[in-house]
């Protein structure tokens, strides 16, 4: 399919597309796939951490829209609901993957230490020097439990209610996830960087004075 | 660089146990004020805040290509796409052969020459009242086929021909989707051809000939772009 052939419906509205998409049109759906082919594509990369499943999971995103576009009745935003069903997707295919590692019931212990102290001035922090690239990588790093979680609050904007449900847990346990994955993120970000001299943390037994 | 070493105080621990409650926008005072006071504890909090933003501000990635043509081809070989090919769809199918400009113009002279060679006497005979009271270009266009059937063949063919000699580079399921939709119009062009072979003027059976090969040419087209993407 041209360029030529997608744009030219684009100045149709959306709810047409989704109409014409409705009865079988190539061309609105051809319209629909540019309209939010990016957003999707981005929320599969975030979540696999990999182009080719990214791209494999689009796909199936778009091909699973086709089937079930019928039953779209415009009670929430279309991108709404493209979204849930492409996260389902994803999550789906998560679970059939690895599906220990997707849980968020599971307790990880190794996220349960305290807060790491850092040796250095206070100077040294990530402000002002998180790119996109080492951030993208970071995430792709985070256990998938995690990194479900970061993306679909911190990136994709889902409340952590919406994400119990989407994930099956407890918003408690949305949150606390939510809460690991970001130091966890930070403490690789600052590994990359060199931020962190020592790798164990210093944590005093005997509680200090106060500074 | 002076390198300040502190060692973690009460506060620290209520800091790091306050802190999840207060990054979820609760109204934790004692994080910020704790975080006003030590140094290793702001740098978290201001660490976990640019995140925050960070991720925020990640710009959307664009898939290849690839990916419209592989979702495009399966749906068409499901034969998903509802509406009717047209004639000029058709034509802007043969857009990724190597010299489409060439073999359009070809086509079209094809074309050209049948509508002027197709018998007065056949036009005529198409014309029923039911067909004059349509848009003059929909007798003409489907008698042009009507007359032309081994053009469009042939251009049917020669997509085949290029997409055999490429179809070792599809997955073996594709492949087979592919060979399943192009057999099952390969059967409808049959009946077509059968058809006509007993009713030569029966214009509905070139209607359907016609979008026989219209559809094969989808399919073929499809898997060529298909092959190219990857």
């Amino acid at each position: 399919m041209s360029q030529q052939k997608i744009a030219a419906p684009k100045a149709a509205s959306e709810t047409q597309l989704i109409a014409r998409a409705q009865s079988g049109d190539e061309e609105a759906f051809a319209a629909l796939f540019e309209m939010h082919k990016r957003r999707v594509y981005s929320l599969c990369l975030r979540m696999t951490g990999n182009t080719a499943e990214a791209e494999d999971l689009t796909q199936e995103a778009f091909l699973q829209l086709f089937r079930k576009i019928s039953t779209f009745r415009g009670e929430s935003a279309f991108s709404t609901w493209l979204h849930r069903l492409a996260v389902n997707v994803v999550l789906m295919h998560l679970r059939k993957k690895v599906p220990q590692q997707i849980s968020l019931d599971e307790t990880d212990s190794s996220q349960d230490e305290p807060v790491k102290r850092d040796y250095g001035d206070n100077d040294r922090r990530l402000l002002g020097s998180i790119d996109r690239i080492s951030l993208s990588r970071a995430i792709d790093e985070l256990p998938p439990g995690y990194r479900a979680v970061f993306v679909l609050h911190d990136i994709e904007g889902y409340e952590h209610n919406e994400i119990a449900e989407i994930m099956k847990c407890s918003v408690g346990n949305s949150k606390s996830q939510l809460h690991k994955a970001r130091l966890k993120l930070r403490d690789r970000l600052r590994q990359n960087e060199g931020l962190m001299a020592p790798p164990e943390p210093v944590v005093s037994d005997q509680p200090a004075t106060e500074r | 660089m002076k390198e300040i070493r502190q060692e973690r105080t009460p506060a620290c621990y209520q800091f790091a146990l306050e802190l999840e409650a207060y990054m979820e926008g609760e109204k934790e005072p004692f994080v910020p004020a704790h975080a006003h006071e030590c140094a290793f504890c702001r740098v978290i909090l201001e660490d976990l805040e640019a995140l925050r933003s960070a991720a925020r501000a990640l710009p959307l990635e664009e898939p290849s290509p690839a990916v419209w043509s592989n979702i495009r081809a399966q749906l068409v070989a499901a034969g998903a796409f509802g509406e009717r090919v047209g004639f000029w769809n058709w034509f802007g199918q043969l857009d990724f052969l190597p010299r489409p400009v060439p073999v359009a113009a070809f086509a079209c002279l094809l074309l050209l020459g049948c509508l002027v060679t197709v018998p007065r006497t056949y036009l005529e005979h198409q014309a029923t009242p039911e067909l004059s009271a349509l848009p003059a270009s929909t007798p003409t266009r489907s008698m042009a086929f009507a007359g032309d059937s081994g053009t469009l063949e042939r251009a049917v063919r020669e997509l085949e021909e290029t997409f055999r000699a490429r179809e070792g580079s599809l997955s073996p399921d594709l492949k087979a989707t592919y060979e399943k939709s192009l057999n099952s119009l390969d059967a409808s062009i049959r009946e077509c051809n059968d058809s006509l072979e007993r009713e030569p003027d029966n214009s509905l059976a070139h209607e359907y000939l016609f979008a026989a090969y219209s559809q094969k040419a989808q399919v073929l087209s499809s898997a060529l772009e298909l092959d190219e993407g990857r």
